[in-house]
């Protein structure tokens, strides 16, 4: 197990997600190709590929992908694929593919290559925290699937609303497929953010976190919250069912990603430990690897 | 003949609506139509897709004259049919025909080569049903009567012959493919229909396999009832509608009523009772029964017959070899018509040929018979009378032959015109109306008039 390896499992992985999205690309632009079974397949290979690259990467630098922050979009990112290979067919969605594959392989690149990175000192190490950061990574992949579905309703609806029905519109979901598929999407994964979020509360108390940047983390987090919590609430007492939940769930992806990307390029806090470059780097194939080093 | 109308191929149906006209008020508007004394024979027709009116010109000065007067005609009945002041502003609409253009136009409305989806079997028993009104009205009598039930036997010709009617895509199953865009499975889909007449029947055909329920919305409730009973449905009284468009999720409207059935507040309310649950409603009433703003509302979809186009254009795509064979039956059986309806200007010349032919011989035999040839039998008596027949077929077998044969020609007037000249024949006038004379056997119904049988003349059109 090496950082050969670990670089070989994220170019296959890269491949099969820049594979997966051209071909639903090819699909919803010219209409060719098949999305019902080579497009989803890819998918499931890349992310298998994925766990692969977390699992060989993290035991390179011996860094937990649930504990760590080093991981955490290129982790939740994984789950998605996960929960559309299975998810796809039960809930008529196959075609979210074209934004699940470009985003999985988006986050799986910028894990690698974008922020500083940091880990978490041992000082503040516990054991809510792969409890807090395994929930909220599940919940966001379902948010992402959400967020797939709604960007997907509202390009639909636009069709339906302007009677441009050929085309592009025959070759996307039924709305009312995507409306329920949002909505089942925010359902699952509102639980586990719920909870995510209490454990971080009570991690973040434990170590007193006061840094600015936990603060702001923590206020995008219960942003989050509200947003996916006003957009369940509000479809069920007042009916806001379609292009409405379609832009609050977009808008809680947005948040949600924003405390993932705030992660990734977290600086040094007195939480933190540096992730320094040395000789051999798995996060970047040319450049030298990374060594844990505690922040002084 | 000249046609004069609107279709979904000239105007929207926003402007279409305001020449429809229901079945109620035909008896009047034909009546009007026959009052004109530039036209001889009318008919209105009045369907989703179009209003024509066909008229049949009064006989003229020319052809032209009578032609140029039945247009201006048929303009002026569509103007007060919208009740406008001046037609001009809708003339871009109008599309206008005569002569065997008009001929081919109302063969090829008939045999659904017109119509938004190629090959849909309704436009059939719109046309018989317009066709029934206007000779129970005595609009038709006897020539656009013809040409009108010809046009019956073209479209069954094009519907035994060609695969056009085959696998056929009717507005109802457009309507449904447009449903299942935005429901997927219709299973879990209640349908409502607001209308029970022949398009809600249809389009109970097409939904019935694939909704989960169907619900019956009509002013008259026996036949909301008979219709749901039908496909295993529930009926509802019209003053109920607000309560079922809660309940329903896809609305298939086709009522008759001029006014909108379904307004955009009365959605409002429904959508607030639905919690915002979608509902999609598809309007093939011409005049619409949804008002338009109904679609601007959140998660509410209308569409009306002109926004199907676009889901039949691949109909039609995939139709195309069968388009042209259906067209080639229809040339082919305007060449009949266009050769026998000639021949029929001929007749009256050869009918006042031979009587006069005949008339002369016979006065010249009566005069000799009770002069010097007094003294013949009986028999001897029959025998010449039997000769003059005789001599006179033999004498205008040719000139009859000739003129049949130049009656599809350009000159056919030329020579009628000759004979005339040369036998001083009874003026053309005259012999006009005895061309109706000979033509005038149309039966009462669309389904009783066998094509041309029991024709005066000879010249039956060739089936």
């Amino acid at each position: 197990m090496n950082e050969l390896s670990a670089n070989i499992l994220f170019v296959l992985t890269a491949s099969a997600y820049v594979a997966a999205s051209a071909i639903f690309l090819r699909f919803l632009v010219r209409g060719k190709g098949d999305v019902g079974k080579l497009g989803p397949r890819l998918i499931a290979l890349g992310a298998l590929l994925h766990a692969a690259h977390i699992v060989v990467a993290s035991l390179v630098l011996k860094v937990c992908p649930v504990e760590g922050i080093h991981f955490p979009m290129s982790v939740a990112s994984m789950m998605m694929c996960v929960a559309y290979v299975f998810a796809r067919k039960r809930l008529r969605v196959e075609v979210a593919g074209a934004f699940i594959a470009p985003l999985a392989l988006t986050s799986l690149m910028a894990s690698r290559f974008v922020g500083g990175g940091a880990e978490p000192g041992e000082g503040i190490k516990s054991f809510i925290l792969p409890f807090h950061v395994t929930l909220n990574l599940f919940g966001v992949a379902l948010f992402g699937l959400a967020f797939s579905a709604a960007t997907l309703y509202l390009v639909q609806e636009r069709f339906v609303k302007s009677k441009n029905i050929d085309g592009m519109s025959r070759r996307l979901p039924p709305l009312d497929a995507l409306d329920r598929a949002e909505h089942r999407f925010l359902l699952a994964g509102f639980p586990l953010l719920t909870i995510g979020i209490i454990t971080g509360t009570v991690w973040a108390k434990r170590v007193e976190a006061g840094a600015t940047s936990d603060i702001l983390r923590a206020a995008f987090g219960y942003v989050t919250w509200l947003v996916i919590a006003g957009v369940l609430f509000l479809r069920a007492a007042a009916g806001w069912r379609g292009r409405r939940a379609a832009y609050g769930t977009i808008a809680g992806f947005g948040f949600a990603v924003l405390v993932l990307v705030l992660y990734l390029v977290r600086k040094d806090t007195p939480h933190a430990v540096a992730v320094q470059p040395t000789s051999t780097d798995v996060r970047a194939p040319s450049a030298p690897i990374l060594s844990r080093t505690v922040v002084p | 003949m000249v046609v004069i109308g609107v279709s979904h191929k000239t105007a929207p149906v926003d402007v279409r609506e305001r020449f429809a006209a229901g079945a109620e008020i035909l008896p009047e508007l034909l009546a009007r139509l026959t009052a004109r004394p530039e036209l001889e024979e009318a008919m209105f027709l009045s369907t989703c897709n179009r209003v024509e009116i066909l008229g049949l010109a009064k006989p003229g000065r020319s052809l032209e004259d009578a032609k140029q007067a039945a247009s201006r005609a048929i303009r002026e009945a569509l103007r007060e049919q919208i009740g406008a002041s001046s037609i001009d502003d809708l003339s871009d609409w109008l599309y206008e025909k005569s002569g065997d253009e008009a001929v081919r136009h109302i063969f090829r409305v008939a045999a659904s080569l017109d119509s938004m989806v190629l090959g849909e079997p309704q436009i059939l028993g719109q046309v018989k049903d317009a066709y029934d009104a206007a000779v129970a009205a005595g609009a038709l009598r006897s020539h656009l009567a013809r040409c009108v039930h010809r046009a019956f036997t073209v479209a069954k010709r094009v519907r035994n012959e060609t695969q056009l009617g085959a696998g056929i895509v009717s507005i109802s199953s457009v309507a449904v493919d447009l449903a299942k865009r935005i429901f997927g499975d219709l299973a879990t889909s209640t349908v409502l229909l607001v209308g029970a007449g022949e398009m809600a029947e249809q389009a109970a055909k097409s939904l019935g396999k694939s909704a989960k329920s169907i619900r019956v919305c009509n002013r008259s409730f026996e036949r909301a009832a008979t219709l749901a009973a039908a496909f295993g449905g529930t009926a509802a009284p019209l003053d109920q509608l607000e309560a079922e468009l809660v309940i329903s999720d896809v609305v298939v409207a086709s009522t008759s009523s001029k006014t909108f059935v379904i307004t955009r507040d009365l959605v409002k309310r429904v959508m607030k009772q639905r919690k915002g649950k979608t509902l999609f409603l598809i309007d093939i009433a011409v005049p619409r029964n949804i008002e338009p703003d109904v679609h601007k509302l959140d998660n509410v979809y209308v569409y009306n017959v002109d926004d199907l186009e676009a889901e039949v254009a691949q109909n039609m795509k995939a139709r195309h070899g069968e388009v042209a064979l259906a067209e080639t039956i229809v040339e082919a059986e305007l060449s009949e018509w266009a050769a026998w309806a000639r021949g029929l200007n001929v007749n009256p010349t050869v009918v006042a040929l031979r009587a006069k032919t005949r008339g002369v011989l016979v006065a010249e035999l009566e005069r000799s018979l009770g002069g010097r040839l007094k003294h013949l039998t009986e028999g001897d008596r029959a025998a010449l009378t039997q000769m003059i027949e005789s001599a006179t077929n033999k004498l205008l077998h040719a000139p009859t032959t000739r003129l049949k044969h130049a009656a599809s020609s350009s000159d056919a007037g030329d020579l009628v015109h000759a004979v005339h000249h040369l036998f001083d024949l009874p003026a053309l006038a005259e012999a006009s109306d005895e061309r109706d004379r000979d033509s005038r056997t149309v039966k009462t119904t669309s389904e009783a008039v066998p094509a041309l049988e029991g024709d005066a003349s000879n010249d039956r059109l060739p089936h």
